[in-house]
């Protein structure tokens, strides 16, 4: 028995448009873009500025509306967020300014429960120690600022604030961009075992193909709002089709 | 032949308010004419700081407390700022990590170009088209925010090598880049350093794409050079714990289904000179010696390493494996 | 979404701890508690003397028995009326900047969080506000409401909040776009506790910066309408009715214009600094001189 994807992408197009009459300035985001990211599976999704990725995580998490098209969520259409709240998170690209310098990282990552669970940000201590126990952070962290921390460790507070509620998907945009490579690489791994422990189905967005292709079992290579490749990750480990694709990893 | 450039012992420290941290913590490099070498570091390496250093383009919180810099022989430390800017001027080049961050956004290119160099428009256009920039004309008419990242890229290289320096410092040069320019612009590069012959010192994350590309790669940790030597021979058997520890760390080189080997623990942030080795506490090959002394730098015939561990062990033995790096992370 | 940047930004240097404060911030501090303090007592204790009672010969220089300071054109020692004049108007002033920051945080912020055509609409009606001279602003709330200390406070508000409200809708704008406030979004928060929980909090150093250079604003615009004689009116004291009494008689007894004149000028000065300090540790910016 096939599951239901846990999310899906059927024709989704997305445009902006700038300026008024005769300036009118359009740009096409998403070109007809689809897809589907079964439970468990992590999709990559790779491309350069530009290419519209950045815009298919916004629409995948339904901060943007697309133009055209349809995004599903566990089976059923995309609609109001008060429906999946805690369902589906995100990991975002800066470490430093994915938290709030001014929040305490206990309080940081205690904030999606509270919209989950309701009650104040004290009253979540022990998931959030237990979560950050399951990020590789000790229980001591909890009570420092953000500036306190360096940047893997900012982002593995992101990942544990993106897990507490146990979502069933989660969107990594660029999210170990800005890391040293050693960093990087100790991220990456966490990533791939949390994976395996909570079985949250993901969307790794990345402009480095190499990272992408460390944590995804499949990858779509975007270009100017389509996508121009969609494979299973062994065929990027040899010589992609497309010749954008081939280029990128060229660049390795 | 005096070395173009020779870095020796420089510590250099940032005085701000809270505590001091040191960005360097006895940089030793040095490069002759015409060389290119790669300076490999994550976050806290000093490779920035050592890049800046050398134009003496550092912020004044920044002191150079010991050691010395010599650019064909003159301590350039010592230069009054008549000397330093005569210096900056005929002596060095600098391509900038972000292009477009880096020009005037309220002038256009060819007015910019023409302050930067003082010449007459003619010689611009032969510049531009030295560069590849197809219709220089029109390029020069242009503002900063209407051209591509690649093309403001070309545009600092033509200004950094107009004067035909002797010595270029790209500071990541190609991190703004897409994928497709970033080759076009570093063969660029080369190719007129090479055609002028200008040496080059490049900043990167990056120990493969230097090692491609540069004669030589000197990968710095904790603010000081750990391994120095040529990019093949550093790149298919590292010496030093941490550039093995680099490598083996990179998403590119896994093999599918193998584990990426990731160290524990964050490049160091230095607060005043390093008691021993800066890595020791990220090592998985560390003994006490690693803790208490400073390390020396031993030479291997091919390269320098900065390793207790490298110096102890008998000068013909092998340097250690990646393989055993992997063994002992896992 | 944060658009993607691939320039590899990493923190080559993680910030060592705040930063004390210069030596200018401290004099600056402890002039300005020097004058709340010697208005404070003069309020409690008498000390100084009676503002309303005559000492003495008329127009008498400084140095005469019973009027440290000289005496004004109705024998009035000047000394107690500076007094009560600083605390007239450092309070007047320091209430309307309240107010201000109040109204000019909530319109800021909202106007930050939300963006778009509402934003702008608000920032427009705003930016008319700012085109008006200070002081026809003032004059025209003195004409509505009447001349007096009330004059004085709204017209404080209405040519201060122009700007605060600017400042804080530029930072609430860039906070906003700041990845923790997505994060917020995305986990389901509600706009009302984003904006206080995520947006305040990262404004509020914006909203104390602002706030003192408002003060300063606010103590020329109440000194000037009380100049003109729309502000503070006799028999209450303040400094700009004691600038304006003291000019007609500047050339018998120039004391009379001169002191209240310089104590004028060093609050104002000090809380310049005040807010040039707080502006360095909160927004510092790195100056890049080359060595």
């Amino acid at each position: 028995m096939t599951e239901e994807p846990i999310l899906s992408m059927s024709h989704v197009t997305t445009v902006f448009g700038s300026g008024w009459g005769r300036r009118r300035h359009v740009v096409t985001a998403m070109d007809d873009v689809c897809f589907e990211i079964a439970r468990g599976e992590t999709l990559g999704l790779v491309g350069e500025s530009g290419s519209g990725k950045t815009t298919t995580g916004a629409v995948a998490l339904g901060l943007r509306a697309p133009t055209t098209g349809t995004v599903s969520f566990d089976g059923a259409p995309l609609g109001r967020r008060r429906d999946r709240i805690g369902r589906i998170q995100a990991v975002l690209q800066n470490p430093q300014w994915s938290l709030n310098p001014r929040l305490r990282v206990a309080d940081a990552v205690a904030e999606p429960l509270t919209v989950v669970r309701g009650g104040r940000l004290r009253d979540h201590r022990e998931a959030v120690v237990a979560m950050l126990d399951a990020v590789g952070l000790e229980s001591a962290f909890a009570d420092r600022f953000p500036h306190q921390l360096s940047g893997g460790q900012c982002q593995r507070v992101s990942i544990a604030r993106a897990l507490v509620t146990h979502p069933e998907f989660i969107v990594f945009d660029e999210a170990v961009s800005a890391l040293d490579v050693s960093v990087q690489a100790q991220i990456l791994n966490l990533v791939k075992d949390l994976q395996a422990e909570h079985g949250f189905g993901a969307l790794f967005i990345s402009h480095d193909l190499a990272a992408v292709r460390y944590l995804a079992h499949r990858i779509a290579v975007m270009k100017s709002g389509q996508i121009v490749e969609m494979a299973d990750t062994q065929r990027f480990y040899g010589t992609p089709t497309h010749p954008y694709s081939r280029q990128l990893l060229e660049a390795l | 032949m005096t070395s173009l450039l020779e870095v020796d012992d420089l510590h250099v420290r940032y005085e701000t308010g809270g505590q001091p941290t040191s960005a360097l913590d006895g940089a030793t490099l040095s490069l002759q004419p015409g060389e290119t070498v790669g300076v490999v570091g994550e976050s806290g390496s000093g490779k920035s700081t050592l890049g800046s250093v050398i134009g003496r383009l550092l912020p004044p919180s920044a002191k150079c407390v010991q050691g010395s810099i010599r650019i064909d022989g003159v301590d350039v430390l010592a230069l009054d700022t008549r000397g330093m800017r005569e210096l900056r001027r005929e002596v060095l080049g600098f391509v900038p990590q972000d292009p477009v961050g880096a020009l005037d956004p309220t002038m256009r290119i060819g007015r910019q170009l023409k302050l930067a160099l003082g010449d007459g428009s003619g010689l611009l256009t032969d510049l531009l088209e030295q560069v590849q920039i197809a219709d220089p004309q029109r390029v020069l008419r242009l503002y900063p925010h209407q051209i591509s990242g690649g093309m403001a890229q070309r545009i600092a290289i033509a200004m950094a090598m107009a004067r035909k320096p002797r010595l270029l410092i790209a500071d990541e040069p190609t991190a703004a880049l897409d994928a497709q320019v970033r080759a076009e612009v570093l063969r660029l590069m080369f190719d007129l350093a090479a055609s002028s012959g200008t040496a080059i010192i490049w900043l990167s994350h990056d120990l493969n794409a230097v090692a491609r590309w540069c004669d030589r790669v000197a990968v710095m940790y904790g603010g000081r050079v750990v391994e120095d030597g040529g990019s093949t021979a550093v790149l298919e058997a590292p010496a030093h714990p941490y550039t093995a520890a680099l490598s083996a760390a990179n998403p590119a080189d896994v093999v599918a289904g193998d584990r990426l080997v990731a160290i524990g623990g964050a490049p160091p942030v230095l607060h005043g000179s390093a008691e021993g080795c800066a890595f020791a506490p990220r090592c998985p090959l560390a003994i006490d010696a690693c803790t208490t002394a400073r390390p020396t730098v031993v030479d291997l015939g091919d390269r320098t390493v900065l390793c207790e561990l490298v110096g102890k062990q008998h000068p013909a033995a092998p340097p250690p494996e990646i393989e055993t790096i992997r063994e002992a992370a896992r | 979404m944060s658009v993607v940047l691939p320039i590899r930004r990493r923190s080559s240097r993680v910030r060592s701890g705040r930063e004390s404060y210069e030596p200018a911030f401290w004099i600056a501090a402890g002039i300005l508690a020097l004058l709340v303090l010697a208005t404070v007592v003069a309020r409690l204790t008498r000390l100084g003397g009676d503002p309303n009672a005559t000492v003495g010969m008329r127009l008498a220089p400084p140095g005469s028995p019973h009027a440290l300071l000289g005496t004004d054109n109705l024998g009035r020692s000047l000394l107690p009326r500076l007094l009560q004049g600083i605390g007239t108007t450092l309070l007047l002033s320091s209430i309307a900047v309240l107010c201000t920051a109040a109204i000019s945080t909530a319109i800021g912020i909202v106007a930050g969080y939300r963006g778009g055509r509402v934003a702008e609409l608000i920032l427009r009606i705003v930016d008319v506000l700012y085109s008006f001279p200070a002081i026809i602003l003032a004059i025209l709330v003195a004409a509505v409401v009447g001349p007096g200390q009330v004059a004085a406070l709204a017209s404080i508000v209405l040519v201060t909040v122009p700007l605060m409200t600017r400042m804080v809708g530029a930072g609430a704008a860039s906070v906003v776009q700041r990845d923790f406030v997505r994060a917020a979004v995305i986990s389901g928060v509600g706009p009302v506790r984003i904006m206080v929980r995520h947006v305040l909090s990262n404004v509020s150093g914006t909203v104390a910066i602002q706030g003192t250079y408002a003060l300063s604003v606010g103590i020329l615009v109440e000194g000037a309408l009380s100049f003109l004689g729309y502000g503070v009116q006799l028999p209450h004291a303040s400094l700009g009715l004691l600038i304006q009494e003291g000019s007609v008689y500047m050339v018998d007894a120039p004391w009379l214009i001169i002191a209240p004149g310089c104590v004028l000028v060093l609050a104002i000065l000090a809380i310049n600094v005040i807010g040039d300090s707080l502006r360095d540790r909160f927004e510092p910016r790195e100056t890049r001189r080359l060595t």
